[in-house]
């Protein structure tokens, strides 16, 4: 087994700055497929600039993969920038939606830990409510075991954003 | 859609099809291959209006993709092609995943249903610009007449410029019909898209450095020298620094295979001495060539005494299968150009040179005699010709062989499915050829099974008298798929014996002259007459059924341990290949060797 085998596939963040056409996501999307990069996150939105989207991936493999992961997308005509993000010189965050349905006897004990976290509450119907939280991936991780007591019910993640700092 | 305003002061108002014609004609297509079908009927109405815009009408989609390839590998310029919706479109995928493995340089129009049908399966609809995502340069889908001029005119510029490749326009019927003033633009801006950067200085420095280091050196020239049209530049560099020249598959034509530093093409059935040159080399220079897996075999174990020096310019190509100790990234002429300013005193490496005559004697290619083999002819075709056709092949056993005995002396002369491997490509693309290149002889040299997959444009070839030559190897099998058969699954043949019609009928039925050759004896006089004839000829070639294609590196085996044809008095290669070089030669400071080995044959 070569070196290169063995190291323990890591997450990277790559973001790209792409021109809005017919098939732009498609064809962002459809080359992580293609090539076999294994994508774990992906996000795209609006930006600065008009016409323009921004997108963040969250990319597992070694630092051969990212690079041609960067090669190949500055290789698509809609890519205007890409680069990969080192960690310790960027933000990345997620934004998690988590449906809870506590017993009645729970919900003092919910709201104060929601509270303790720093998240919120934006709504809650009949006996379910809604927790929005926002933080780093193993922020949001940790968020999501300490509710498991409260009866999740579903849960909504956006997927990294990230800018350097 | 960025859209620059031309400088034309009048604007007229034309419909989307008569943009179309025009963007043919300001792109210089005096040619173009297509099939009508419904929603294209407004562009095939306006095409007789331009008839200097010629539409060749194909029998089958896909050859309409091969043909307009054909005429870009002759050419140089980008060849079109034209299809309706549905399955008209579905039927071009392969012609334009061919072109996209090979960079070809192609725009490829299709039809689609009215642009508010679009989405509500309609008749013959189907979303080609999602199916071509993954094989296209680029695509787009136009819904509004006004983008039309310059969405043509950025596929034109996207195709053919950089590492060239195919563009797809999907244009819904509405927006032919539909009428635009917009002008074409006069350039093209595109924030996403850069041509190659010229050369680092630093990179350039780092890779004289590395050449005049070498003692061993070997060239591995691409295709990317044709395309990027560096053949002079790559001559003076291979000489100026005596260094032996292979080529890829698609590289042969880009060094003169007559040249004494020509060591053909290399791979898994690549001549012997390229082979091992490789892997006996300090250094291993691919230009223009991305090191696929049929050239390199076990990357871990290709060139495993050398560094390898890599200029492309697609950096994704740097690094993606191989690694390279240095590059240059940059259109390959700029960066021999700028090599051969600074390294201009000869450099010389005799015992390297002597090595591989060495081995160039110990391994040729052979022709056994005896027997009517498909080497037989293409040994014959190469000599008729002088290694001055236009020669067109499918993939497999004749495709190799063709690699190995046609010796190819200028670019622009080979078109070869080789990234795709696409049976019955041979054909179409040489029809293709011969329309870029009336007045050049152009051959197809295919097996019986790809011409029973694109036989039908014998009537394309007839109806417009296109004076193109077939040689169909007719060995009963699908050849290359039996040689794995015999050799990797204990000869248990699972359908690969193929039956064919009677040529000789076939060939009456369309009109097409027809030759069969069945023995040595009677090749010389059917060559010459079917190269007498004017029009298309098809020669059946009845050849030794169960002929190898040798030497061969077993797909993913190393190429230190390639398997030389059986038929020669050495069939092993040497155990060690530095070694076998170190003993044979004297160390470099000793005074000048005692080199008089017999056989050299350059």
């Amino acid at each position: 087994m070569s070196t290169a085998e063995i190291v323990v596939s890591q997450k990277h963040i790559v973001t790209a700055l792409v021109q809005n056409e017919s098939g732009t996501i498609n064809r962002v999307v459809s080359l992580f497929r293609r090539r076999g990069f294994s994508l774990a996150s992906f996000n795209a939105g609006d930006c600065e600039e008009p016409g323009l989207s921004r997108m963040t991936f969250i990319v597992e493999g070694d630092l051969s993969v990212v690079e041609q992961v960067l090669k190949q997308l500055i290789k698509l005509i809609d890519v205007v920038e890409c680069s990969a993000l080192p960690a310790e010189t960027s933000v990345s965050r997620e934004l998690a939606l988590i449906r809870v349905q506590p017993t009645p006897a729970q919900r003092d004990s919910l709201y104060k830990l929601v509270l303790e976290f720093y998240g919120r509450t934006p709504g809650a119907q009949s006996d379910q409510i809604v927790v929005e939280y926002t933080g780093s991936v193993p922020e949001v991780e940790d968020v999501i075991n300490a509710l498991q007591p409260f009866n999740i019910v579903e849960i909504v993640r956006t997927g990294v954003v990230a800018m350097s700092l | 859609m960025e859209s620059s305003t031309g400088n034309e002061s009048q604007l007229r108002e034309r419909s989307g099809a008569a943009v179309i014609m025009e963007a043919l004609e300001r792109h210089g297509i005096d040619t173009f291959f297509g099939y009508p079908g419904g929603v294209v009927l407004p562009l095939y109405d306006e095409m007789l209006n331009w008839p200097h815009v010629k539409h060749i009408l194909v029998r089958h989609e896909q050859c309409a993709a091969h043909m307009a390839d054909g005429y870009a590998r002759a050419t140089g310029r980008v060849g079109v092609c034209l299809a309706t919706s549905g399955p008209g479109a579905t039927n071009l995928v392969t012609g334009i995943a061919n072109a996209m493995m090979d960079s070809i340089p192609m725009v490829c129009l299709t039809g689609n249903v009215n642009s508010w049908a679009i989405g509500k399966d309609a008749f013959q609809e189907t979303d080609i610009q999602g199916i071509t995502i993954p094989i296209t340069k680029h695509n787009y889908l136009v819904t509004n007449v006004d983008d039309l001029p310059y969405v043509l005119a950025e596929a034109f510029y996207l195709a053919n410029t950089g590492r060239k490749g195919p563009v797809l326009v999907d244009i819904p019927k509405d927006v032919l019909q539909k009428k635009t003033a917009n002008p074409f633009p006069t350039e093209i801006k595109r924030r996403g898209y850069q041509l190659p950067p010229d050369p680092d200085p630093a990179q350039i420095a780092e890779a004289v450095a590395m050449i005049e280091a070498a003692q061993r050196p070997v060239l591995i020239a691409g295709a990317g020298v044709m395309w990027g049209e560096a053949f002079a530049e790559l001559k003076t560099f291979a000489e100026t620094n005596d260094i032996p020249v292979i080529n890829s598959l698609l590289g042969l034509g880009t060094f003169p295979r007559d040249h004494e530093l020509s060591l053909g093409m290399m791979g898994m059935h690549g001549e012997a001495t390229g082979t091992l040159a490789v892997q006996a080399a300090d250094l291993v220079i691919g230009i223009g060539a991305r090191f696929d897996d049929r050239l390199t075999g076990d990357t871990k174990a290709f060139a495993s005494n050398a560094k390898i020096l890599h200029f492309d310019l697609d950096p994704a190509e740097v690094g993606k299968t191989v690694s390279p100790r240095a590059w240059v990234i940059g259109d390959v002429k700029a960066t021999l150009g700028e090599i051969n300013k600074l390294r201009t005193t000869q450099l010389s490496h005799p015992e390297w040179r002597e090595q591989i005559r060495t081995w160039q004697a110990e391994y040729p290619l052979v022709v056994p005699e005896g027997k009517f083999l498909s080497r037989t002819v293409l040994r014959a075709l190469n000599a008729h010709t002088n290694g001055e056709a236009i020669v067109a092949t499918d993939v497999g056993q004749h495709q190799m062989w063709t690699a190995q005995f046609y010796k190819f002396k200028q670019p622009f002369n080979w078109m070869s499915s080789g990234g795709l491997g696409t049976m019955g490509f041979g054909f179409p693309a040489a029809i293709g050829a011969k329309f870029a290149r009336p007045d050049d002889e152009v051959w197809a040299v295919v097996g019986d099974g790809g011409f029973q997959m694109t036989l039908q444009e014998l009537q394309t070839a007839v109806e417009y008298g296109v004076n193109v030559k077939i040689a169909l190897l007719n060995n009963g099998y699908l050849g290359m798929v039996r040689q794995w058969q015999e050799l990797f699954y204990d000869n248990r043949y699972s359908s690969v014996a193929m039956g064919s019609p009677d040529f000789g009928k076939l060939a009456e039925a369309y009109g097409v002259k027809f030759f069969r050759c069945e023995r040595t004896e009677d090749l010389d006089t059917t060559l010459e007459a079917a190269r007498a004839h004017n029009g298309p000829v098809l020669c059946e070639f009845v050849v030794e059924m169960e002929e190898n294609v040798y030497p061969m590196v077993p797909a993913g085996g190393s190429n230190s341990a390639v398997i030389m044809d059986p038929a020669l008095t050495r069939v092993e290669p040497p155990e060690d290949v530095v070694a076998s070089f170190e003993t044979t030669h004297a160390p470099h400071h000793a005074p000048e060797p005692q080199l008089e080995t017999a056989g050299a044959n350059q």
